[in-house]
């Protein structure tokens, strides 16, 4: 989409003059920072790990390497704990992350283990925390400015979702939900169901299933059954393959009337997931156009490094990297505290625009003290007082051929 | 190493360890394989959290009604399925406590996949206090000293009690039902009565252990129930000693000691197979223990006999 | 022996004889369901779950028939069971990946997880059983070797979801009913892997000596009966059939990733102990009461809840039948 390239050219010219005047780093002492990563290596989530895991190892490299090229003496590692997708075990390794050092904590990926991870450590520590979790609920926690998500929050991106479907079905029709039955998809799809009644749409079925069973057929013939003018699933890619199959058997259901959240937003289909599931399906993702040219050299850099396959949620993991190593630079520390201090000056509004290609520039400006706008491969970021992700701009994207294209935008505000 | 990290193990050695000393008193002196203990905690720590949050009880009146609603489930289990074989017992066990996890996570009253949030409000008031107070006494920040210092004298004053019974007429039956049960039966006894008291005193120590979790992860979730951690409580179990109350606490701190020290040992390896070698360190402990030493580290040799 | 009692019912691995008395009230209450249900919600939704639950009910038993073996045979609860289906299902998985045609691939698959459950029990349950070990130990033993399964699994491959790349989507249509190719091979596959087992039981002479051993395991070895031999073939077959239903599991469903095993064993042991513990047939007709039951609750509540009936139902079984449906027939009869 042109239009969205135009979005990011003028600020990326403007930073590069702004550079030309030539700032000099006004860092001292080398800079020692490591990215705490708090994985679901093992437990109910298990196939969240060894993805996450990757994009934070990425943002280290990439980190360090900006670093190089500018100049900059800082390097960047990444050290990482299991959480076990339990609040107990959350903690502990996240108390392991600090005790190696950690600057910054990304992850983990559901509430219920952010809230202990919170309460027993980073909010006492000042330092920072990343969860991948979208609910609302850790909103309203008192956090003292320490949780910053890159991630949409439940409330808008069902608003989105609202209006994609608004424009691709029409307004009043008759939507049919499944969802995983865990919190996200609990939070997400009762978010969805309540802006979809208030914008007069109707509900017939509404299914959560258990990701972990062996068969999807009666869900998936509950969904279809009232002959609904569309579905909503809410599901990662991981396991989209199972209810995806079970849907398109059976036999009534068109991927054209599917919409999907933005948990199931990547650059390519993953083989698991079979064309008839998917192919023509539309979905929303918070200003994460997988067509932009941060993502695209995100991705490239992924496809580089080998190993996993690219899946969602990756690009807002390695943007939540890079935040945290600019604002330590920024700092001119790796002080858990004056990172959580410098985190919005980085992503600042109006400031030089940077993002993957000129990482480099940004990391100059930043050793300067000087604010800075990082444009992340997830999109534009911005942080709301309550630490939640701003980005009001959410792109529609369809699935063609195997491959996301971004068809429109909205605006939910 | 950090000191607060090992507060924090302690805290988990001492809160599984009062739970374990229910099974201790199920398997090791009774005999009855109670594989459902992290259903009766389940239920200790929600109708703990619940009765707080919503209809705002005093914290002493509700942690009272949580051990007495995990007594009346442990009376329920037991006398539905206390006649069972041993391991269909077992089985009968699981099968209840996923109900419990099941039932949490998708009814409403219990707040299902959001969890129970803000029921520590007045915990954390003190302990916040508390830790305040020694951080001016230069004894660092450690907010997780209260809770510590709590559940151990928990466990300690637990563990005497429980010794103590042992030692009573109580006990000798209980001990006796563990070696034979036709024998006691035959002295006039009614062992399913005996059995359905060591149960529920099992389940009023599992739903104390309930609401140390809830104080100390500040927010309920179902998961934080899982059967893993009735394997984690027998786990606890047989490296401490089968019918020793006292090596339930050994075996408690050395459980936990191997499973979150673990995190420490620093390989040349991915994250997810670092994770991946703690578990099977685990699964060789359990394995190597039982066949070198299954009566435990204190444990004696005739509480071996469980289940047989 | 491990868990050995005399208060343990005779393992049934006799069929036919035994069984068809609770088999036909069992078909005939099912049946009754299903008429109750064609009233309430009409012919094809009332059918098309009864089919749903037919082919879960399949995968359950054939996942449990090699659960109840080992349990019957060496009375053993064998918590591991379902790490060795997903050992099954990523030895396939991992020999397809480096260019092994598929059944090739399945076939070793199916051979691996066989010597998997032998060395599982020359390095573990034949020693354990040596030093006398009670049921206490043998659940933590069994509960410590499915976890270096799963995580040695895991160390190897990764907890990423895997995928066997069958075809998952075509479908075979019969009015308005309908069931997908993949289920319908796995179906047939079952019932014949499961029906083969029940009759080599019944009619083999190595049948006979594993229901000679699970009787009475002296009176086998003085009978001269190499009970070493007895042993090790039923590992070897449980392995087999373990490897069989993983990978038509992973084939079927789609993807799979190392908790997959792990997710289903207590269903696995639900259907087991439902049919009553050592029977092959009882295996199936456990996982096709659990399975049903599962498909048929999603018409009156959210599907929610479909994990949480399988164990209700367990729980209520073993209520009114202490020792499974058809144990309850044995100690009858």
């Amino acid at each position: 989409m042109p239009r969205l390239h135009a979005r990011y050219a003028v600020p990326l010219m403007v930073s590069a003059v702004a550079l030309l005047a030539g700032m000099a780093p006004a860092i001292s002492a080398p800079l020692d920072l490591k990215l705490g990563a708090l994985l679901e290596s093992t437990g109910p989530l298990s196939e969240l790990g060894p993805p996450a895991e990757k994009a934070i190892k990425l943002s280290a490299e990439a980190a360090t390497k900006a670093a190089a090229a500018a100049g900059v003496p800082a390097t960047v590692s990444m050290v990482a704990a299991d959480s076990q997708g339990d609040p107990q075990a959350a903690l502990s390794a996240a108390r392991t992350l600090v005790d190696r050092g950690a600057a910054c904590i990304i992850g983990p990926a559901t509430t219920p283990e952010s809230i202990a991870v919170l309460n027993g450590l980073t909010m006492q520590k000042k330092v920072t925390l990343w969860p991948t979790a979208t609910s609302t609920r850790l909103r309203t926690v008192k956090d003292d400015g320490t949780i910053f998500r890159t991630v949409p929050p439940d409330d808008l991106q069902a608003k989105a979702l609202v209006l994609a479907m608004d424009k691709y079905i029409g307004k009043g029709k008759s939507v049919s939900i499944a969802y995983r039955n865990e919190p996200y998809g609990d939070a997400l799809s009762k978010s969805f169901v309540q802006a979809w009644t208030a914008d007069g749409g109707k509900i017939l079925a509404d299914v959560s299933f258990d990701p972990q069973q062996a068969t999807f057929d009666s869900e998936a013939d509950q969904v279809m059954a009232d002959k609904p003018d569309a579905v909503v699933v809410i599901d990662y890619p991981e396991t989209f393959a199972k209810i995806g199959a079970a849907l398109v058997r059976t036999g009534t259901f068109d991927a054209k009337k599917l919409f999907l959240t933005d948990a199931m937003s990547f650059a390519k289909v993953p083989d698991s997931i079979p064309a008839q599931a998917i192919d023509g399906a539309h979905g929303v993702a918070a200003g994460a156009p997988t067509n932009s040219a941060p993502y695209k050299d995100f991705n490239a850099l992924w496809d580089k490094a080998g190993g996993v396959a690219n899946t969602s949620l990756t690009s807002n993991m390695f943007d939540a990297g890079i935040l945290c190593f600019l604002a330590s630079v920024e700092a001119g520390s790796t002080d858990p505290g004056a990172i959580r201090d410098k985190i919005r000056t980085v992503t600042t509004d109006g400031a030089p625009q940077f993002s993957l290609d000129n990482l480099a520039d940004a990391v100059k400006l930043a050793a300067s003290a000087k604010p800075l706008d990082y444009v992340g491969a997830s999109g534009k970021l911005s942080f709301a007082p309550n630490g939640d992700s701003t980005s009001s701009i959410y792109d529609v994207f369809q699935y063609q051929g195997g491959k996301q294209v971004t068809v429109d935008q909205v605006d939910v505000h | 190493m950090n000191l607060d990290f090992w507060i924090s193990v302690a805290v988990l050695a001492g809160i599984y360890g009062v739970f374990t000393l229910g099974l201790q008193l199920n398997a090791g002196l009774t005999g009855i394989l109670n594989f459902g203990q992290a259903g009766f905690m389940a239920i200790g720590a929600y109708a703990y959290g619940l009765l707080v949050v919503n209809a705002q009880w005093n914290p002493w009146a509700a942690v009272a009604a949580a051990v007495l609603a995990a007594v009346a489930a442990a009376l329920l289990v037991g006398l539905s399925s206390l006649r069972l074989r041993t391991d269909y017992f077992a089985i009968a066990t699981i099968a209840f406590a996923e109900m419990v996890r099941y039932t949490l996570q998708n009814a409403q009253f219990s707040g299902g996949n959001q969890g129970v949030l803000g029921y520590d409000t007045a915990w954390r008031g003190f302990a916040d206090a508390v830790s305040s107070r020694l951080s001016q006494a230069d004894f660092g920040g450690h907010s997780q000293l209260p809770l510590l210092v709590l559940v151990w004298a928990v466990f300690v004053v637990l563990i005497i009690v429980l010794t103590l019974l042992e030692r009573t007429p109580w006990g000798r039956i209980l001990k006796a039902l563990r070696e034979d049960e036709d024998a006691v039966s035959a002295l006039g006894k009614n062992a399913l009565s005996y059995k359905l008291q060591s149960l529920a005193i099992s389940a009023a120590i599992a739903a104390v252990a309930g609401v140390f979790v809830a104080l100390n992860i500040t927010y309920l979730y179902p998961s934080v129930f899982d059967p893993n951690f009735t394997f984690f409580g027998y786990a606890m179990l047989v490296i401490g000693g089968l019918g020793s109350f006292a090596g339930t606490a050994l075996g408690g701190l050395l459980f936990w000691a191997l499973l979150e020290g673990t995190r420490f040992v620093d390989l040349a390896l991915s994250a997810g197979q670092q994770a991946s070698l703690r578990f099977i360190l685990v699964g060789v402990a359990l394995i190597v223990l039982n066949r070198v030493r299954p009566q435990g580290l204190l444990g004696d040799r005739a509480g071996m006999v469980a289940g047989r | 022996m491990p868990g050995s009692d005399d208060t343990a019912p005779r393992a049934d691995l006799d069929g036919a004889r035994l069984i068809a008395s609770p088999a036909l009230r069992l078909a005939a209450l099912m049946l009754l369901i299903y008429t109750a249900l064609i009233a309430l919600f009409g012919p094809i939704p009332a059918t098309q779950a009864t089919l749903n639950g037919l082919v879960s009910g399949t995968y359950l038993g054939l996942g449990a028939i090699g659960l109840t073996l080992v349990f019957g045979i060496l009375h053993l609860v064998n918590f591991a069971q379902g790490d060795l289906l997903m050992a099954g299902a990523y030895a396939t998985i991992l020999t397809a990946g480096i260019g092994v045609p598929p059944p090739l691939a399945a076939l070793a698959g199916v051979v691996a997880t066989a010597l998997l459950a032998l060395v599982t029990e020359k390095l573990v349950w034949r020693p354990l059983r040596r030093s006398g070990a009670g049921t206490l130990q043998v659940f933590l033993t069994a509960i410590g070797l499915a976890m270096v399964i799963r995580f040695s699994v895991q160390f190897v491959a990764g907890s990423q979801v895997r995928s066997l790349g069958a075809d998952v989507v075509s479908t075979v249509g019969l009015g308005g009913l309908r069931l997908g190719l993949m289920q319908v091979l796995a179906l047939v596959i079952g019932l014949v892997v499961m029906a083969g087992v029940g009759l080599m039981l019944r009619l083999t002479r190595l049948g006979k000596s594993m229901r000679a051993f699970s009787d009475n395991a002296a009176l086998a070895e003085v009978s001269g009966i190499d009970t070493g031999r007895i042993v090790d073939l039923t590992w070897l077959v449980s392995g087999s059939l373990a490897g069989v239903a993983g990978i038509l599991y992973a084939a079927a469903i789609g993807t799979i990733n190392p908790n997959f095993g792990v997710t289903l064993l207590l269903s696995l042991f639900a259907a087991a102990v439902l049919g009553g513990i050592g029977n092959a047939y009882g295996a199936l007709a456990g996982g096709l009461v659990i399975g049903l039951a599962q498909d048929w609750s999603t018409l009156f509540v959210n599907a929610r809840w479909k994990p949480a009936v399988g164990f209700a139902i367990l729980i209520v079984t073993l209520l009114f039948m202490p020792q499974g449906i058809f144990g309850q027939a044995r100690r009858r009869s």
